[in-house]
């Protein structure tokens, strides 16, 4: 794994649809007026007559995407994550994942990735897709594994979610990274556990931060990456967390209705009494700002991670403080 | 709404004065959402400096969120904003928000995602019916807005209803800009004015950047047989001739020598 700040690409999953499309003559790419935004822009230029614009007119274009799919084609469909979600909830439960078809919507700026306030931040838009029978709910963690999971989500069968950090993506892991969509991994791993600490998508770089504090305090950290919320890889998780003293969730997302709950849910019916803390956005409506300024206002940096673990096992003095990490331009540094 | 102005201007600049505003404004982080402002300069004007619409009174509906740096703009003009507020425009932590939310000043309702703010109007003036309060209704949409189905549900209501919808006036800023081009190039809405004439409207359609054409058609009364609806027809840029060609108008990159040839262009209309 590489070290924060991280190194940053452009356009990892625009490139590798067209590179997939290239090679598989049924797929096409759906998108509702965000066409660069999307990275989608270099499908549209290379293979125009498998893009379609649906104009900014969501509804309609989840229908024409289960026509599509019934007709035999995987359909990539683009947009912001909220608008493929909420907007459009009954259109993509009942022209998509009811009849399990082949459609792949692709959500870009997850939670507070956004500047753009409530209208463009979509914090709930896992528990949604997660809600749905038959959907496959998906969130990369860095480019190495956006790369792979254009074609491991055209090669699984029916419907898929897939949330997707805009523009500069992070590079986390080194190429021979692999990413499975029925596996959580668990990526630094010793006989002991004082924290199990899981992370989704872009808390996976703040929950490495966290665990490297922790350990040179002397507690045993086991930092998981989950990529695939639905369906989750229980084993991996009880297997990890059965003799953990605390367990921590991270996801750039509402506490309600996506990873922590899907964790939670896991725990309690296995039967485990280990305490569970939640770090998300905390069942509020959030607003305009920068990354950097909404995790910190909003829960999602590297310092609740900390206050977690350390209020989480009682632990005496005071907690703590992340790292500072220098913001340089062209590379990722966790919040 | 806030405030209580009544005063009218001179609109040709109150337009150029709101379009400064906003040039300065999207000049703190650089870039911006500035052809909103430029193109609707003059609708803002008309409506917040023509007499139109009575704050405290009216309701206004602006349904596309990225135009709220217009309202911000008029708003510091005519004595409803402070406009030192300006300045913070956009920053992380300020009240006058990029796109507007549940928490921007001087509106009764504003929505970032698209297509909704018309139902929202509707939802006032049956609200006025129902107290039997003599308020207009304005609502500002976009033209790009017009491809969410939800905006031709909320027209087939209104024109449905129309007895109970008070003096509902929707203005629409036909600027043919939305983010992956020109509307025609995405997805077509023309004839647009027809198309609301199908849906039982009143269509007016008025050059946006003519103060007097805007503030003719926007004043007509009918006799509430037939909502109103005016279409100004505007370009993105607001007609500047310092904007260069191929510029993306939906969110404007502004460099430093952009911005001092937009400043300076619109210093001297004001002078």
């Amino acid at each position: 794994m590489r070290k924060p700040p991280y190194e940053i690409t452009l356009k990892p999953y625009g490139q590798a649809l067209l590179e997939l499309a290239r090679q598989r003559p049924e797929i096409v790419c759906l998108g509702a007026d965000l066409t660069r935004q999307t990275e989608t822009d270099i499908f549209r230029d290379a293979l125009p007559g498998r893009f379609i614009n649906a104009g900014m007119a969501e509804a309609n274009m989840i229908g024409i995407a289960g026509g599509l799919a019934r007709a035999g084609h995987v359909v990539f469909v683009n947009t912001f994550g909220v608008f493929c979600t909420r907007r459009c909830f009954d259109q993509v439960a009942m022209s998509i994942a009811y009849p399990a078809l082949n459609v792949k919507i692709v959500g870009f700026m997850p939670g507070l990735s956004s500047p753009g306030g409530p209208s463009h931040q979509a914090i709930e838009d896992v528990a949604l897709m997660r809600a749905l029978p038959n959907m496959t709910v998906v969130e990369p963690a860095d480019a190495v594994e956006v790369r792979q999971a254009v074609a491991a989500i055209a090669d699984r069968p029916g419907p898929v979610y897939m949330r997707l950090k805009r523009g500069e993506t992070p590079i986390i892991f080194d190429d021979d990274h692999r990413l499975d969509l029925n596996r959580a991994q668990v990526l630094t791993s010793g006989e002991r556990c004082d924290i199990c600490l899981l992370a989704a998508g872009m808390m996976l770089p703040a929950a490495l931060a966290a665990a490297g504090v922790l350990e040179s305090r002397g507690l045993h950290v086991r930092v998981m990456n989950v990529p695939v919320i639905k369906p989750l890889d229980a084993a991996t998780i009880l297997a990890a967390t059965r003799h953990s003293r605390l367990v921590i969730t991270a996801e750039n997302h509402s506490i309600i209705g996506a990873l922590g709950s899907a964790v939670a849910e896991v725990l309690a019916e296995a039967g485990l009494a280990v305490p569970l803390r939640r770090i998300g956005i905390a069942d509020v409506f959030a607003e305009s700002g920068s990354r950097e300024y909404l995790f910190h206002r909003y829960g999602l940096g590297t310092q609740n991670i900390l206050n977690a673990a350390w209020r989480g096992l009682e632990l005496e003095g005071p907690v703590p403080a992340a790292p500072v990490v220098e913001s340089v331009p062209g590379a990722y540094a966790p919040v | 709404m806030v405030g209580q102005q009544h005063a009218t201007y001179d609109l040709r600049r109150l337009a150029a004065q709101i379009r400064l505003s906003a040039t300065r404004m999207v000049a703190i982080q650089g870039f911006g959402y500035l052809g909103q402002a430029l193109s609707s300069a003059e609708i803002f004007g008309v409506l917040f400096g023509g007499g139109l619409v009575r704050p405290g009174r009216d309701r206004f509906v602006l349904a596309p969120g990225h135009y709220v740096i217009a309202l911000y703009a008029v708003a510091a003009a005519v004595g409803l904003l402070e406009p030192r507020e300006l300045e913070s425009y956009g920053k992380d932590g300020a009240l006058l928000e990029a796109i507007g939310t549940e928490r921007t000043p001087l509106v009764d309702l504003v929505c970032g995602s698209l297509g909704q703010g018309l139902s929202g109007a509707i939802g006032f003036a049956l609200a006025a019916h129902l107290a039997g309060e003599e308020r207009d209704i304005y609502a500002f949409l976009s033209d790009g807005e017009m491809q969410e189905g939800q905006t031709w549900e909320a027209a087939m209501f209104a024109a449905h209803n129309c007895h109970r919808m008070g003096r509902l006036v929707v203005v629409v800023d036909a600027n043919s800009s939305q983010v992956d081009g020109p509307v025609p190039s995405v997805l077509p809405i023309e004839p647009l004015a027809d198309k609301w004439r199908a849906f039982g409207w009143r269509a007016l359609e008025v050059d946006g950047h003519d103060v007097d054409a805007l503030s003719a058609a926007l004043a007509s009364r009918s006799d509430h047989s037939q909502p109103l609806v005016v279409i100004a027809r505007t370009e993105i840029f607001g007609r500047m001739k310092s904007m260069p060609a191929g510029v993306d108008g939906h969110f404007i990159k502004l460099d430093p020598a952009l911005e001092r040839a937009l400043i300076a262009e619109l210093e001297a209309a004001l002078a």
